[in-house]
Formats: structure tokens, sequence, C-alpha cells
């Protein structure tokens, strides 16, 4: 599993800027982040490489920060690959409360992240259908 | 421990006293004080009327407006060259009410201020830091002159530098703190972002706050921040009347004891101005009973209390007033609901998810009274999905609405967002009266 990080932020200019300042002063290495358009606050989801040390900065600075487990899978890069995996979640009876992508890495393969509501059912089902599921 | 002899006397002794001293300010004030001359001669009233202390009920009342109108000195019943100090509050529409103490007035404010720091838990052995901001607030100043009385170690750290005055706080080994109650919850928040812990790095384990009321779930609060065997008591004063000193809580958290010699307490109908029954809720009013610069007569407070005359455990025999509801100046009326802010503040600060500081907004849309009041949200534990968050939203309304019976939007802000105060909070914003 992947550890991501939900950081609350106030619907307001560069109330996201704000995060990332922390961050890339404490030079921890964004991986993956999303947010949605909300009317009054929201929530910013963001994978990073150093999440507890993120936490821990993030917190010093006065956020509310949380870390909780999403699951990551390795995709390829063609038609339809998403597709297959929601259909394994779906038939499974599982349900996917949001799904975000990294941000490209290199010549690697799409990583996707994935919130279902039963997580560790979730990472069983993907593997036994041969979905590759990344860690940190 | 108990200070001075007049706090245990009997009612007789004390009522004794009082009617004494009454009856001497009010001929002072009459040959004195032109004002108040010609406010008694429109009442048919003379010094001579006042027989018992029932009587005070025929005399006029004093409002702020009247400091106001004979500004600065117009309510003196001193010539200016008795005067030893002047303050003066801030004034923050028109013009600044004007205050004055002559030797014997200071004295006096002294002794009641120093009544108040033994009644809160002080004793020479303590070092106290005053974070009221020193000048023309009494506040700063009345704490200092009452707690060098008892032989507290003062020091006059004043307001700001929050940092600094927490190094003091250390290196001093500091064991009272004066603030007021936003301020020292802004102290606390900082020493927790320096990496302290006040109860094992700091020594503070009394609290003398004052300059604006402190709801009980406000005390649970410095409780949780400070310490829970932290004593949290809270004063009451304004300087129109002497300044801090008043009167202020023991032990038994059971009310603010009144000195009741120098100061005459009443309970009227804010409306009528009729007297009521003892321990009926209404305003305050004070007589000044022993001052020589302003000694005024039934001033209206504009504070909600109700008076408490039953001794107290701890030996007092003072009336207690209940720690107030409000200021009826701060009521207000949200589509035809009385509410003060302190009533929300006891909803808010019950709901665990979010922090101390709040920030109510009144307005006026279509006719209809809005109210939003912005939270600081503090639990992490509901990041995990809008829902959880958009349910605290609603259920911090539902309380309320079930409590208080108004209706408010609750907007959910990034903790340390919302504004910290070093003195008097300023939480609610009427878009009302700013008739914007």
């Amino acid at each position: 599993m992947i550890k991501q990080l939900s950081v609350f932020v106030e619907n307001e200019v560069g109330s996201l800027a704000g995060v990332t300042a922390v961050l890339k002063e404490n030079k921890i290495n964004l991986k993956a982040a999303a947010s949605f358009d909300t009317p009054e606050f929201g929530i910013m989801r963001i994978v990073v490489d150093q999440p507890e040390e993120a936490k821990a900065v993030l917190i010093q600075e006065g956020f509310v920060v949380k870390i909780s487990e999403v699951i990551g899978v390795e995709l390829v890069d063609q038609p339809g690959d998403l597709d297959r995996v929601l259909h394994i979640i779906a038939d499974a009876g599982l349900c996917v409360n949001y799904i975000y992508s990294f941000v490209l890495r290199e010549n690697n393969a799409p990583v996707m992240i994935f919130h279902v509501n039963q997580l560790k059912m979730a990472e069983e089902v993907l593997k036994n259908n041969n979905v590759k599921v990344v860690n940190q | 421990m108990i200070w001075a002899k007049e706090e245990t006397m009997s009612r007789t002794e004390l009522e004794k006293i009082q009617l004494e001293r009454l009856q001497d300010t009010v001929k002072r004030v009459y040959e004195k004080v032109p004002a108040y001359r010609a406010k008694m001669e429109t009442a048919n009233i003379k010094p001579e009327d006042i027989k018992s202390l029932a009587d005070l009920a025929k005399l006029p009342f004093t409002v702020k407006q009247d400091l106001r109108d004979n500004y600065p000195f117009g309510l003196f019943a001193v010539p200016k060259n008795e005067l030893v100090r002047i303050h003066a509050s801030s004034g923050t529409t028109g013009k600044p009410t004007v205050v004055g103490c002559t030797k014997n007035d200071l004295d006096m404010w002294t002794e009641c201020v120093t009544r108040i720091a033994v009644m809160g838990g002080a004793s020479k052995e303590d070092t106290a830091q005053i974070c009221f901001g020193y000048g023309m607030f009494t506040g700063a100043l009345g704490l200092h002159f009452g707690l060098e009385n008892l032989g507290v170690a003062v020091c006059p750290t004043s307001t700001g530098n929050t940092e600094k005055q927490i190094m003091y706080m250390k290196d001093f080994e500091t064991t009272v703190l004066v603030a007021t109650p936003s301020y020292a919850l802004h102290i606390a928040e900082v020493v927790h972002k320096m990496g302290l812990d006040p109860q094992k790095d700091l020594k503070v384990k009394i609290g003398l706050f004052g300059g604006e009321g402190m709801t009980e779930p406000m005390r649970d609060e410095m409780h949780r921040l400070w310490g829970s065997d932290m004593l949290v008591t809270q004063n009451y004063g304004m300087s129109e009347l002497i300044g801090p000193g008043v009167s202020g809580e023991c032990p038994e958290l059971c009310g603010m004891h009144i000195n009741e010699d120098y100061f005459l307490p009443e309970i009227i109908d804010p409306n009528t101005g009729e007297v009521l029954p003892p321990g009926e809720k209404g305003e305050l009013v004070i007589t000044c009973l022993k001052k020589e610069a302003l000694p005024l007569i039934r001033y209206r407070t504009r504070d909600i209390t109700r008076l408490m005359y039953e001794p107290c455990k701890c030996g007092r025999t003072t009336v207690r007033m209940e720690n107030l509801s409000g200021r009826s100046d701060d009521m207000l009326i949200i589509r035809g609901v009385n509410v003060f802010p302190s009533q929300i503040e006891e909803v808010l600060l019950k709901v665990e998810e979010i922090g101390a500081h709040y920030e109510i907004t009144v307005n006026r849309e279509n006719h209809l009274d809005t109210m939003e009041i912005k939270v600081e949200l503090v639990d992490e534990g509901l990041l995990e999905s809008y829902a959880a968050l958009g349910e605290l939203e609603k259920k911090i309304k539902h309380q309320l609405k079930t409590v208080l019976g108004i209706v408010a939007s609750i907007k959910l802000v990034a903790p340390n967002s919302l504004q910290r105060f070093e003195g008097k909070a300023k939480r609610v914003t009427d878009l009302r009266k700013e008739g914007i």
C-alpha cells in the first residue's frame, strides 16, 4: 500500500501553493497530487517520497494532516487498461471513493491511486487478478 | 487564604459600613460635582434622604455617556491637583472615558486587587507575569500594584512578542499568569508550537484572567492547554469603577466575590431600571463607596449577572456575582432570538473536532438576519472524506439550533488562520450595525 497525506485547505487564493511551498522548502518530492472542485474547503491529497517527514513539517506550519493508506496500481499505457482494473474492483462488489494518478515518471509505466471502501480486500482482489500493485 | 477582615464580616457589620460610606459619598458628590447635583435636584433628592441602603434606589443612574459628556474631568469630585494617576478607556466610539485616582484611591485599588490575587491563590512565594497591555488601560497597573503589595515578584512583560514572554516564563519560573483569557490561550498555543510542554517545561500554576469574560468550556480549555492542576480564576472590574479589583473568583469557583465594602452592587431590569430582588438576573449596577476622585453613583455596567448572598464555602461572606452571561451591549438578536456570544462560545468549545478560536459575522440578507461562524478544524481524523467534514458542519449547526435556537452557517477554516488577540478578543462582527 501507499501512504497518502490528506491536507485540509481552504477554498481561497494560494491555499494549495501554501502546501507545496512547505514541501519544497523541506525538499520533499511530490509523487502525486489531487484536489477536487468544492465550494467551501478542500482536501488536498498527496503522495510524497517521505510521508512521515512531510506530515511533521506540515503540522509544524499549522496544517491539519492525516496519513492514510491507498492502493497504487501500475497500469499499462494502452487503451482499456484502467477499465480492466476498475472492472475487477466492481466485480468484487467494492466501491471506489476516488482515484487519481501519479505525475509522469519518466519512462516508467503510469501509476494510479485508488481509494476503495475495503482497502485490504481490494488489494487482494487486484493481486489475484495479476494487477501490479506498487508500494511507496 | 483570606486577605482582609472585611471579606468575612457579618452582613450586619458590612451593611453598617456600606451605609456610612454611601451617605458620605452622596454628600460629597452633591457638594462637589455640579452634574450630580443637577441630576439629584431633578430627581428631587437630597443627601439627607439616604437613610438606609434601600434608599439607594432613589438616586439617579450614571451611564457611560455621562462620562463622555463631562469629558475629561467634569465628574471628578476632587481638584485636579489631588490626582496622582489618570487612565482612560480605549474609546472605540467617540471620546474616551477618563478616570482618575487620588493617593487614597490608589491605596484602595491596590487593597482590592490584593484581595483578589489572594482569592485566586497567589502568595508572596509567587512570580507573576503581567501580560496585559500597559498604558492607559487600567488592567496592567491594577494587577501590578496589587500583586506587588502581596509580595509577589512582578514581571511587567505587557503584551506582544509572545515567544520572548515564554522565554521569561521559563527562565524566571513564572508561577502566575495575568492575561485576558484570549491571550492566555494564544500564549499556550505558541508554547506548544515552540515544542515546549507547559506542564513539564513551565511552572505556571495560577491563571488570573480578566479584561473579558471566560466561559466554563474556555476554563476547561485552559486546563487542557496549561495543565489540569492550574488554578484558573477570573476577576472583574472596569476602569470607570476602578479597573480590576471589583470582584474575583475564589478556588470554589462559584461566582466572583465583590469587594462590597468599596463597591455596592444592585441588579436592575435593564429595560425599566427597576431594582430586582436578590438572586434574579439583570444588569449589574455599582455604586463606588470610598472613591475620592471619581465616585460614580449607580453606574450601569451593562453587564448581565445575578447576585448570590449565601455565604461561600471559602469562608467569605461577601456577595458573589455569577460569571457574566454577557454584556447587554454584546447581545445579538438573530431573527428575533436573543443570544450572547458567550453562549455560542459554550456550544462551540464543547465540539472536540474544532479549536477554541472562532469568528462570528452577522449580516442581513433579503431582510433576514444571517450568522456565519468560522471555526478552525483540528481533528485530522475527519480528512478521510468530504462527508465527514460535512457531518461536522451539520453537527455544529444542529447543536446551535437545539441549544440556542439560532440558525448559523458554519465555515471550517485551517488551524491558526483566525485572528489571535493579545488583549480583549473581538470575535463578533455585526455588519447590520455597521450599516454595510
